[in-house]
């Protein structure tokens, strides 16, 4: 195998296969780096187009643009606090107040380092690792997978900001629209008020442009004549190499969101923006000064980006493996290389390994150009945007929201839908709900309802089925730990204070 | 006689329509997402299809996903009949979903062209089950109802049928569980979460060293699996399968469904495309006009009676 992996070298380096990595390494940070438009979007437009491209050409592209739109989704996140991928909401936790500190510049540098690190140890899992991480996969069947899902939820905890009741009504309603569609089991109809459109669940994308993305814009609209707090002459920015020592520390952060992010990734289902919340809560859980998170602390960039780029390349092993993506993203480049023939499969290893080894070549190639590409980009050109005076900027983005939601399926309805939670992240903002919460219960609502009715169905209703192997049992008792630990440290110290 | 006489009035008709169609593109509404087994087909026709039609016809896949195709099958059933929306036709999916819910099209919305595709169902269990031949599984399902769990793609599908029509030639029963897609389905027979699947051949053929193939629900032994089987042989009289293929609005002109049934027939018959829908593992099963209606009215009976007695919602 690792045979197959050094002979399929040579064609990577072929000049057209590798200029679409690089090319795909650009197209995805901008991509990303635009509010409303995903690195799904990107590469379900580009599938039909490679059907006549050559399979590396096609398949570097879509490796570029994975890696460049999971760092690209930061860039908004940290400027504008708006999250340009589903995966970049945890990034503006800490990066938007660096930004507002003057420290933008550095926040970027902390991504877009962070976000290579993640990809290149995602690369590796996927070239080394493939086939027993598969073996990990068919591990997690449906009460597995349920429990994989709670214990993402339990992290809700740590989301629900200074008012947990408002947090938790947040992630309730996150949990609603994860029910609106067909359901997933018998495919009865649920609040679809008989629209077609919605037979099919809210797609993330939706929800997250009109709730992250239209309260922000609004506000740039209603104060257009006051000068920005944030622009790129305070963004900070400092020459990458000086930049790099002060990352030092983050090793741990790093090592361990790499992990998590590749665990993550080869689970069907969850994807990057699990892996951000996940890698993020555990960071700051360990770390030793957890009051400045959420208030500017680098290191929080820093756990978000390695996560939600350690999953891209990892995803793809369940997918090429057994033909199930790992992430929304995976899922298209699945169909992009269905176009070529190439089957999911043991068998796409050995009949095709020049193609399959090169394109996780390609992949580790796109998580290195990261950094080079990426950098400049974002502080040379992104962060100049902020320049704009500000109804420019608010309708520049707002006509991207539009586009990038219609483009989704091409349809208005679902620009309309992106208004309406648009209105309700206007209003939940004003009354300080928190956001993050809705999004972890769309994404895992809906993961985990599916996954307990299978698993109960394979149990023939009993519940029991839902602790059977010590994998479950082991997940049981980390979410236990996750939701009773921080509460038992804190009376622990309370007592002390009062003694 | 009768034949060449006919086939001289459809080279005929052919000819006349030839002047007129198609003077702009045509368009094939694909129920479900680039670079699904259903798009690829359309893609791979739609490509032939364009040296068919000749004369610098331009064939277009419009892809309109949603709603378990039920978008693009609605799409294409209320498009004009003028020969330029044609869409693709996944059997037995697109007339089960008219059973289970509100549909604006029935078995008559469509003008059945020719059908590509055809997929039969299998029984599979994992390469580590202790079942080792149909019967063995059948045995242990009568033994204690209920226990032997079998994954399918999907409920209103060709595994759901698949599952229930070998329920009622058993007597046997079993418990079904639908995953989301055939993929996650084989999964978990792979990982020992479900006994035994009801995924079709295709599903199974890169999975040579993971997956036992029980039995083929096929009148006939496939090419690709000579060694497999049919139930019918072991005495279970069940056949379903996966059908995909390409149809046009109810109520196009004969001249234009001649024509397009002769080009989609030459398709067929090119070296070309064979070979590439060979390595795309796409078995071809050819049909064309009358007997690919007939099949879908088929299709549309099992349906009809499966959702009258055993209803899955």
């Amino acid at each position: 195998m690792y045979s197959d992996l050094l002979h399929a070298l040579p064609d990577v380096f072929a000049w057209t296969n590798f200029a679409a990595v690089v090319i795909g390494v650009i197209a995805g940070i901008v991509v990303g780096a635009m509010p409303g438009l995903s690195a799904t979007m990107a590469i379900s437009v580009l599938v039909p187009f490679t059907f006549g491209l050559e399979p590396l050409v096609a398949l570097g592209l879509m490796a570029g643009i994975y890696n460049g739109a999971m760092y690209g989704g930061a860039i908004p996140a940290v400027l504008l606090r708006i999250p340009g991928t589903p995966a970049a909401v945890a990034t503006t936790f800490d990066g938007y107040p660096m930004a507002q500190k003057g420290e933008g510049g550095f926040a970027l540098q902390v991504a877009v380092v962070s976000s290579s690190i993640g990809g290149i140890a995602s690369a590796f899992a996927l070239m080394l690792l493939a086939p027993p991480l598969s073996k990990v996969t068919l591990l997690f069947g449906p009460s597995e997978v349920f429990w994989v899902a709670v214990f993402g939820l339990a992290s809700i905890i740590f989301l629900l900001g200074g008012n947990p009741v408002k947090g938790l009504i947040s992630a309730c309603f996150g949990v609603f629209v994860s029910v609106i569609g067909s359901d997933p089991i018998y495919g009865n109809d649920r609040f679809t008020f008989g629209q077609l459109e919605m037979l099919d669940g809210i797609n993330i994308v939706i929800l997250l442009v009109g709730l992250y993305a239209l309260p922000p814009v609004i506000d740039l609209l209603e104060t257009p004549l006051k000068t920005d707090g944030v622009n790129s002459s305070k963004l900070g920015t400092q020459s990458l190499w000086k930049a790099l020592p002060r990352m030092k520390s983050y090793w741990k952060t790093w090592l361990r969101g790499s992990l998590l992010g590749i665990w993550i990734g080869i689970l069907p289902g969850a994807g990057g923006s699990m892996a951000a919340f996940m890698s993020y809560n555990e960071a700051r859980r360990t770390s030793k000064h957890p009051e400045t998170w959420g208030e500017g602390e680098p290191e929080g960039v820093a756990a978000a980006e390695v996560a939600n780029n350690a999953d891209t390349a990892s995803a793809l092993i369940p997918a090429l493996t057994l033909g199930i993506p790992g992430t929304a993203v995976a899922a298209v480049m699945l169909g992009g290389l269905l176009v070529h023939g190439l089957q999911p499969g043991p068998m796409l290893f050995r009949d095709n390994p020049d193609v399959v080894f090169g394109f996780m070549w390609q992949f580790l190639f796109g998580a290195i150009l990261l950094v080079l590409l990426g950098g400049s980009l974002a502080t040379n050109s992104f962060a100049r945007l902020l320049n704009l005076p500000r109804p420019l900027l608010g309708s520049v983005i707002i006509v991207l929201m539009l586009i990038g939601v219609y483009s989704i399926h091409g349809r208005m309805f679902d620009v309309y839908l992106m208004l309406g939670f648009g209105a309700i992240g206007w209003v939940m903002d004003r009354l300080k709900f928190p956001l993050p919460p809705v999004v972890l219960g769309l994404i895992l609502g809906g993961f985990a309802e599916e996954n307990l009715r299978l698993a109960l169905r394979i149990g023939r209703g009993d519940p029991m089925v839902l602790f059977q192997n010590w994998t479950s049992l082991i997940l049981v008792a980390l979410t236990v730990a996750v939701v009773v630990g921080p509460t038992l440290k804190k009376r622990f110290i309370d007592s002390r204070k009062k003694a | 006689m009768k034949t060449s006489l006919t086939a001289l009035a459809l080279a005929l008709t052919a000819t006349a329509a030839f002047a007129e169609y198609p003077d702009k593109p045509v368009e094939v509404v694909v129920g479900y997402s680039a670079g699904g087994g259903t798009d690829v087909m359309a893609r791979t026709v739609a490509q032939f299809l364009e040296q068919e039609l000749g004369d610098g016809a331009s064939v277009v896949v419009k892809n309109m996903p949603g709603a378990g195709g039920q978008i693009g099958f609605t799409e294409v059933s209320e498009a004009a009949p003028d020969g330029y929306t044609l869409g693709s036709f996944n059997l037995p999916a697109a007339l089960a979903l008219t059973k289970d819910r509100a549909a604006d099209y029935d078995v008559d919305s469509f003008t059945y062209l020719a059908n590509f595709v055809e997929d039969p169902n299998t029984i599979t269990v994992a390469a580590t089950s202790p079942f080792q031949t149909l019967d063995e599984l059948i045995d242990a399902a009568e033994a204690d109802p209920g226990a032997i769990t079998l994954g399918l793609s999907s409920l209103g599908g060709n595994d759901h049928f698949a599952a229930n029509m070998m329920q009622d030639a058993s007597g046997a029963e079993f418990t079904l569980v639908p995953f989301k897609g055939a993929s996650n389905a084989r999964t978990a027979i792979m990982g020992g979460h479900v006994a035994a699947g009801t995924m079709t051949l295709g599903q199974t053929s890169n999975f040579p060293d993971e997956l036992r193939v029980l039995a083929v629900l096929a009148d006939e032994r496939s090419p690709f699996r000579p060694d497999v089987p049919t139930a019918k042989e072991l005495g279970y009289d069940v056949q379903m399968s996966s059908l995909r293929g390409i149809v046009a609005p109810a109520g196009l002109d004969d001249a234009t469904t001649d024509r397009l049934r002769a080009a989609l027939s030459a398709v067929n018959e090119n070296p070309d495309f064979q070979e590439m829908m060979a390595e795309q593992g796409n078995p071809i099963a050819f049909m064309v006009g009358d007997e690919f209606a007939a099949t879908s009215a088929k299709q549309d009976g099992i349906a009809t009676q499966i959702w009258a007695e055993t209803p899955w919602k």
